[in-house]
């Protein structure tokens, strides 16, 4: 740390000099000083909020990740203790393929559903601002009312049901059975974020020339082909960019079964089967519920270990489109200097 | 223009000034005593909506009756309210003076000391006006008394008399107490429900309710007072057996609590009785109100339990211990129990007013039955149970496992099995052997 903290500084003050120029040097530090106060006092609230509520925690609870606490006593320092139960706690394990399996039933109709709609809104249609509120609109709505009411959607006799029976598919049982449930959490998910990334692609979509549009309709291209040879391709770097946000999101999957399966006993367990545990909510209900907020904590740990594995992945294939990216500028670059 | 930099830099200086001081202040105030009523002229309880009675909380932050100068204001707290407490007891800050607990005190008696003994404070006294399974259940095991007695949640069996009777089945609550005396002739009756009753309602919405009231029934839980696992043992294993019989005889609805499937089997009948506490009066005539009339109340099968009911504490923090816990007397005393029974339906702890005028009403949800003639007697006689603070983290994989065996057809035998492991494995990293 204290290496990485001295190579930091060393720039900082270079550039601080060739900054302030030929004034700085004439003045005693203590103006120097002076000069500098008001624009870090400015941004400080930030850090000082950030090291309150962020930084802080964050620390904590990874001191927290090896002590046994109960949330009032004493803490007991118990080494890997916590890591080592946590490895060993099949309930964990379940709710990481349950998270896994959410996430992936959730994100891929999810990244379909948002660039067709995108491809629609750019289009030319009447009332576009309207449509793009009303398609942000479930991303601002309060998750736990919507997930009450959408309680009574999936229920036995819900909404959901009555509409499958109209068109002759009997009873779903949605809120206790493995499949059912995890689609319901699926829907829930796919409702609140499709407009979000819809209007992310929609900006993606924005940015590609017209001209390509153009060219593709003189060539005779229909709508579909439109979609799949043009917009995808230019798309690229913001579906990768759409595809981390909804993994990270996705990891964290909680309100939607925390509030749907809210139980006195077992407890808020994510329903039938558990189907409905992830990560989040398993850490939520050791921490809070059990008082074991060590376990909790540690849980917290492996999944920023999880979570940081797939920002590599991410970041390994996103680098690599972004160095494509750029060569394909440079090349364009080149071109028009040469005329 | 100069004049304008100066307004935007003295707004910069007096928003940062103001941020700064309410950093100062959130780690100032709090600080010189951790009371939340630090510099107050009152004393703080935390309550959540429905815990304590609201004209009487009202009363209170006016002036406590009989006590000169003693003002207590109670805060309703929303959300996750045993969470906020916890935190507010870890960082010794903002503490309530006063906090009620819910049923689960013995959670809090690991960390006993962060109350205050309300024996030391002249609580002895009034033991012998509460109810002694409730008196005990607030005393942690070194003999301190924690958790001052608010309510009760005796329970009984509620059925639809109508059902009852197209069944051909008694109907009157002394027959049915006789007929349904055992957890076996109650499910007998269940049997004769289905077969008989007019779209064959099912004798319970869901399994659960059988062991936790049958495990109720019981002194002993799954931890015993040597933080010996005794959950494998005969008092569970029969209430497990209970359970899964009415799974197997298809008595039960399946339906989750607290699900529109609940409330839509409540209202259409699909359920013909309900074992459960005093409380859960409110929510059925809420979720079911077409079928006021209908309902019966009567004795528990196999006898009375508890089922819930709250506690108030006096945390260390606390100002004023004295007015503290003369607040409590006032409060929870006879008197303003039977009020808050009037106006909050809590069931008081202190048997003495079941027998006042104002408690004897006769209810018409019920059919004109006086509820406190079943209630009163169950709390009475309800047993003296032994909780460990480590009753939920064992029973969750418990109720866990029935849901399992009755929404996706687990194996019973499996599902013990299971069940057993997990409160095995979920108890040992508590210290529980």
């Amino acid at each position: 740390m204290a290496t990485v903290a001295g190579t930091a500084q060393v720039p900082a003050a270079g550039s601080g000099d060739e900054a302030g120029g030929r004034r700085a040097r004439a003045d005693a530090p203590r103006g120097r000083w002076r000069r500098h106060l008001p624009p870090y006092l400015a941004i400080s609230p930030y850090y000082v909020l950030f090291a309150v509520f962020g930084a802080f925690p964050v620390f904590f609870s990874l001191y927290l990740s090896f002590q046994d606490w109960d949330g009032i006593g004493d803490m007991r320092f118990v080494g890997l203790q916590q890591y080592s139960w946590l490895l060993q706690d099949s309930v964990f394990w379940h709710s990481i393929l349950n998270t896994f399996e959410i996430w992936f039933m959730s994100t891929v109709p999810m990244l379909f559903l948002a660039l067709v709609l995108a491809f629609l809104l750019h289009s030319q249609v009447r009332y576009a601002a309207a449509y793009r509120v009303a398609y942000f609109i479930p991303n601002v709505t309060s998750m736990v009312a919507m997930t009450i009411v959408f309680g009574s959607v999936f229920a036995q006799s819900g909404l959901a049901n009555s509409m499958l029976k109209a068109i002759g598919i009997d009873g779903v049982s949605w809120l206790t059975s493995a499949l059912g449930i995890k689609s319901a959490i699926s829907i829930m998910i796919i409702w609140r974020w499709v407009g979000y990334n819809a209007l992310i692609f929609l900006a993606g979509l924005q940015a590609i020339p017209s001209e390509l549009f153009e060219a593709a309709r003189v060539d005779g291209a229909s709508s579909r082909q439109t979609l799949f040879r043009v917009v995808v391709p230019q798309l690229r770097p913001v579906i990768l960019f759409a595809v981390i946000t909804s993994t990270i999101n996705g990891l964290q999957i909680f309100t939607e079964s925390q509030v749907l399966f809210y139980s006195d006993d077992p407890g808020t367990t994510g329903g039938p089967g558990q189907e409905g545990m992830t990560i989040v909510l398993y850490l939520w209900q050791k921490s809070f519920n059990d008082h074991q907020f060590g376990y909790g904590a540690a849980m917290g740990w492996l999944l920023f270990a999880l979570i940081a594995l797939f920002a590599i992945i991410n970041w390994r294939l996103v680098s690599g489109s972004d160095r494509d990216g750029r060569r394909g500028i440079a090349w364009r670059k080149e071109a028009r200097n040469g005329r | 223009m100069e004049h304008r930099t100066m307004s935007r830099r003295g707004l910069l200086g007096a928003s940062l000034g103001g941020a700064g001081a309410a950093l100062l202040g959130l780690s100032g105030c709090g600080a010189a005593n951790g009371s939340v009523s630090a510099g107050t002229d009152h004393l703080g309880l935390w309550y959540w909506n429905g815990a304590l009675s609201d004209k009487l909380l009202a009363t209170a932050a006016r002036g406590v009756p009989g006590v000169p100068g003693l003002k207590v204001k109670g805060s309703p707290i929303a959300g996750e309210y045993e969470s906020k407490l916890l935190t507010s007891l870890a960082a010794r800050a903002y503490v309530p003076d006063l906090a009620c607990v819910n049923s689960s005190v013995s959670v809090f008696f690991p960390d006993e000391h962060e109350f205050l003994d309300l024996k030391d404070l002249g609580a002895g006294a009034l033991e012998d006006q509460y109810l002694d399974w409730k008196w005990k259940s607030g005393t942690s095991p070194s003999g301190r008394l924690v958790g001052f007695p608010l309510d009760a949640g005796p329970t009984a069996l509620y059925y639809r008399r109508d059902l009852f009777e197209k069944a051909g089945l008694p109907t009157e609550p002394g027959d049915v107490a006789e007929a349904t005396s055992t957890w076996e002739k109650y499910l007998a009756v269940g049997r004769t429900l289905k077969a008989k009753a007019p779209g064959n309602p099912y004798l319970v919405s869901q399994i659960a309710y059988v062991f936790r009231m049958a495990l109720y029934q019981s002194p002993k839980q799954f931890v015993d007072a040597d933080n010996r696992f005794i959950g494998d043992q005969e008092h569970v294993k029969h209430a497990w057996d209970l359970a899964v019989e009415a799974y197997r005889q298809r008595l039960s609805a399946r339906v989750l609590d607290s699900t529109p499937d609940y409330n839509a089997a409540m209202s259409r009948g699909r359920v013909a009785t309900m074992i459960n506490a005093v409380w859960a009066i409110n929510g059925l005539k809420e979720v079911a109100p077409k079928t006021s009339g209908d309902w019966r109340l009567t004795a528990m099968p196999s006898g009375p339990a508890n089922y819930g009911g709250s506690y108030v504490t006096i945390t260390r923090y606390c100002r004023d211990p004295e007015g503290a816990f003369a607040f409590l007397k006032w409060m929870l005393g006879p008197a303003n129990q039977l009020k808050s029974y009037q106006e909050m339906a809590l069931f008081p702890t202190t048997p003495a007013v079941y027998t006042k005028p104002a408690m004897q009403k006769p209810d018409r949800f019920f059919g004109g039955q006086i509820p406190v003639d079943v209630f009163g007697p169950a709390a009475e006689k309800a047993p003296v149970i032994f909780f460990s603070p480590y009753e939920d983290t064992a029973n969750t994989p418990v109720f866990q496992e029935l849901t399992n065996v009755e929404t996706l057809g687990k194996n019973p035998d499996k599902a013990w099995r299971d069940a057993m492991n997990a409160c095995e494995t979920a108890l040992s990293h508590l210290g529980v052997s």
